[in-house]
């Protein structure tokens, strides 16, 4: 076990050396530049423009630009940000813990929901239950973010008061955007956890628990949810990345701090650092989750922890 | 049985998932309500508070000499002053400098100085902070953003004594006074200025109203009341310190949370109201709209002359034909915009009153004027000429900023009844699109200034070197205007000056001027006293916040 993690461990840093290579590249050949989208371009004389991005390092050719910024970025130098001179490294660390925040509110949300709904949904197959169950999948996943965000803005802070509307100040303003993101994710577990669950229920192993005489509500959650929970996890794993992703735009509706807000800013102004500390800092998570993904599947089902061990 | 047991449960959890989280709802609402109560106690009186402001993008910086966005105005407007300050009739009056006189070659202004001002950090405000702040605008280490144009022609200063001071330019110019009044040349602590350096945006120190407290990025900046202030300018009645405690300006991009937050209580005002909520908050007992024309350039379309056909002067007047502004102002705005124009907007020195109601759509000439042109309709129903078809390549900048998107749209329909293809390309890169590779025929753009010389840089032949202006107009009569309207002393003359280039910029058709942009803010009505500069920022010396 300690051995597979170690090696899911080295790949994971190839990984996260990957996607900061790529997302350099990216940058670098998306159209436009930076140095223009700095200066005003009705008022900057080329003169202005050409010192700057001498000091910018960005007349300098693309190896040596890479080079310079993986160098610092070993040494735990992450840059300034081109726009306001603010070193990159404490800016992440300063909104990271409110996305964090965002997202495991969210997650938490999500899988509770997607969870019980989809159970629920699985051994009430065709009734009320089950459509109510389908109805909040299809919504979760059909509606774009930001809408349902202003949706539950209009009715719970607008019409109700209950929430700010806006903001990040303490847990009352984390409840809005949680659940935008939230109801979208459980519209994706609301669907997995009750297919996974309908194929497990006529699957011969239940047909023998039973005539076993087992009682089905043990059925049900101690051996089919189980079952069917393998495939969620992975669901779950991915979503929770995807909840990550989406905070750049409930940030955004929501008015909060955040890194989603930090790097959807720092992508309109082409600004390199910042994009670049941010996607190493998600990439971790990312790596991170996935890990934890794979340990889990052999908490849930000791066909993997034996098949690990050989 | 079972089963119906388990449901229960269920929604027993559901229940008191609900109740918990409404709860914690209510706990908030009521701290909002509390920081907003704390004013003072009699009516008209009320002393203290809180102003919660919500701001539609974020500034990008607090230093104003290296500020490039409108926005920044805002809140450093209530931070630093200026020497000068301009009134709504266009005249200047003092502010930091309490007299000046110009020589007579009209290349330097001699400056008195108001004694007694103090910079929030202690510094003493003197000449020689002034000359500090002249020099660090042209200084090429500071990183000048729209400030350097605003101080142009200026060459240097010299500190006569420790209240005056001579500031010479380069030639003489009638936009300089009035540019000293804009905010993005207020003056900043020269002590703080060396002593942060690059980071005085994050630490920034002037002598306003209001001094600066915290800028959490994409939350909130919070400005605190200047005690000692009693250096007001003519613009607002209380020329000493600020009724209120503090100031939060909330940064709230999307507009549908920025109203709903006004909406809600939990800020007491927000800016730029979207059309379509101007007629609730109209309604809306509690909440009143505040509004003021922003002055210099209106939103205006400009053809790029360097590329053929539209060089020539009968297509672009059958495009100005062919476009209803009037009824796509309407549409869009739902009334609440004015319609332009003109180049400039109304409000501004030398605007040009009669060329209202002077072009109006007309099918029939557009048509006719294509037609005289040799561009026939094919079968698909554009023009061609020559194997070419008439195709007009409209560049907007995404997003749908004051749906501009939507213009485009319009017009695309407009046109296409004239036998004209529009290819509407939404672009967020404008730099490279419209300022590097000029791959355009039409595009929008708008400027906030207080002087008619705002023109010069959008039509006025570019020089060798320098970047191309939008329209690509060069046309020596323009050129010779423009060049003596920067530094007519007469006003009458001016006016006379400016009055001939904006004639000359609608009969020949070099621009489709569309909106007069207006600067709403929606607040509560327990809020008095927000008042706005003759560019139409908002200032907040003279705010209360009734009980």
């Amino acid at each position: 076990m300690v051995q597979t993690i170690l090696s899911r461990l080295a790949t994971s840093l190839l990984v996260i050396f990957g996607a900061s290579v790529l997302v350099y590249c990216i940058m670098y050949l998306l159209p436009g530049d930076p140095v223009l989208l700095m200066l005003d371009p009705s008022s900057a004389t080329p003169e202005m423009i050409e010192n700057l991005r001498a000091q910018l390092g960005l007349d300098q050719p693309f190896y040596i630009q890479f080079a310079n910024y993986f160098g610092d970025m070993l040494r735990g130098d992450f840059g300034k940000s081109m726009i306001n001179s603010d070193p990159v490294l404490p800016k992440i660390l300063e909104h990271f813990p409110a996305t964090l925040a965002l997202t495991a509110l969210s997650s938490i949300i999500a899988i509770t929901i997607g969870i019980t709904l989809g159970v629920l949904s699985a051994i009430h197959r065709n009734g009320v239950i089950d459509f109510v169950a389908r109805l909040v999948g299809l919504f979760g996943i059909s509606m774009p973010t930001f809408w349902t965000g202003i949706l539950l803005i209009l009715l719970f802070s607008v019409q109700l008061g209950w929430f700010p509307a806006m903001g990040s100040d303490g847990f009352s303003s984390l409840v809005l955007p949680a659940a935008t993101l939230g109801l979208v994710g459980a519209g994706f577990i609301v669907r997995m956890v009750r297919n996974s669950m309908l194929e497990v229920i006529n699957e011969p192993f239940i047909v023998a628990l039973r005539a076993k005489g087992l009682s089905e509500r043990a059925i049900m959650y101690g051996h089919a949810l189980r079952n069917a929970l393998i495939p969620a996890v992975t669901v779950i794993g991915m979503l929770i990345g995807d909840l990550l992703a989406g905070t750049v735009v409930v940030e955004t509706v929501f008015s909060r701090q955040g890194i989603g807000r930090i790097i959807a800013d720092a992508l309109m102004a082409k600004n390199l650092p910042v994009v670049q500390g941010v996607v190493f800092f998600t990439s971790i998570i990312y790596v991170v989750l996935n890990l934890l993904v794979d340990i889990s599947y052999s908490y849930i089902d000791p066909r993997v922890r034996r098949a690990v061990r050989t | 049985m079972n089963r119906s047991i388990s449901w229960m449960k269920y929604m027993a959890l559901a229940a008191v998932l609900v109740m918990v989280l409404s709860g914690c709802g209510t706990a908030g609402g009521s701290t909002n309500g509390a920081a907003q109560a704390s004013g003072g106690d009699q009516a008209g009186q009320a002393e203290g508070g809180n102003l919660t402001f919500a701001l539609a993008t974020s500034p990008d910086t607090l230093d104003p000499h290296r500020s490039g966005l409108a926005v920044t105005v805002r809140a450093i407007r209530t931070i630093y002053d200026n020497l000068v300050v301009q009134l709504p009739d266009g005249s200047i009056k003092p502010w930091l400098a309490t007299e000046w006189s110009v020589s007579e070659d009209g290349k330097s202004y001699t400056f008195k100085l108001r004694e007694g001002v103090k910079f929030h950090d202690g510094t003493p405000f003197n000449a020689e902070a002034v000359k500090y702040n002249l020099d660090r605008v042209i200084d090429p280490a500071t990183k000048a953003a729209n400030s350097l144009a605003l101080i142009r022609p200026y060459s240097s200063s010299e500190v006569i004594d420790e209240y005056t001071i001579k500031v010479n330019l380069e030639s003489p110019s009638q936009a300089f006074l009035g540019n000293l009044s804009q905010a993005l040349l207020g003056i900043v602590s020269p002590t703080a200025a060396q002593k942060y350096g690059d980071q005085l945006g994050k630490n920034p120190v002037g002598t306003g109203p209001y001094t600066f407290v915290k800028w959490d990025e994409n939350a909130d900046i919070v400005v605190a009341k200047n005690k000692d202030y009693n250096w007001g300018p003519e613009t607002v009645e209380n020329k000493a310190a600020p009724h209120v405690d503090t100031i939060t300006f909330k940064i709230v991009p999307e507009e549908a949370t920025r109203i709903g937050s006004v909406q809600s209580s939990q800020v007491l005002a927000a800016e730029t109201v979207p059309p379509q909520n101007v007629a609730a908050l109209k309604n809306d007992p509690n909440q009143q709209l505040l509004q003021a024309n922003t002055v210099g350039l209106p939103y205006t379309l400009f053809f790029n002359l360097r590329k053929a056909p539209w060089d020539d002067v009968k297509i672009r007047q059958a495009v100005q034909s062919a476009v209803d502004v009037e009824s796509i102002v309407k549409t869009l705005y739902l009334g609440n915009y004015e319609r332009a124009w003109s180049a400039l907007s109304p409000g501004i020195l030398g605007y040009n009153a009669s060329l209202e109601g002077s072009i109006n759509p007309d099918i029939n000439k557009a048509n006719q004027l294509l037609d005289e042109q040799g561009w026939v309709k094919g079968a698909d129903g554009i023009r061609a000429k020559d194997g070419q078809k008439l195709t007009l390549r409209y560049v907007d900048g995404s997003p749908n900023r004051e749906k501009r998107n939507d213009i485009a749209a319009i017009i695309q329909q407009q046109l296409k009844q004239v036998g004209i293809a529009v290819e509407v390309e939404i672009t967020k890169d404008i730099a490279t699109v419209i300022y590097q590779n000029w791959d355009y025929d039409l595009y929008g753009n708008s400027q906030v200034n207080s002087d008619p010389n705002a023109l010069y840089a959008f039509y006025h032949t570019s020089a060798e070197g320098e970047r191309p202006t939008l329209s690509g107009l060069s046309d020596p009569k323009i050129d010779e205007l423009l060049e003596q309207g920067a530094v007519e002393t007469d006003p009458d003359k001016r006016v006379e000056i400016y009055n001939q280039i904006q004639q000359y910029l609608i009969e020949q058709a070099v621009i489709l001027p569309i909106y007069v942009f207006p600067y709403t803010v929606a607040a509560s009505k327990k809020v008095e006293g927000i008042k706005f500069d003759s560019l139409g920022y908002p200032l907040f010396n003279d705010v209360r916040i009734q009980p």
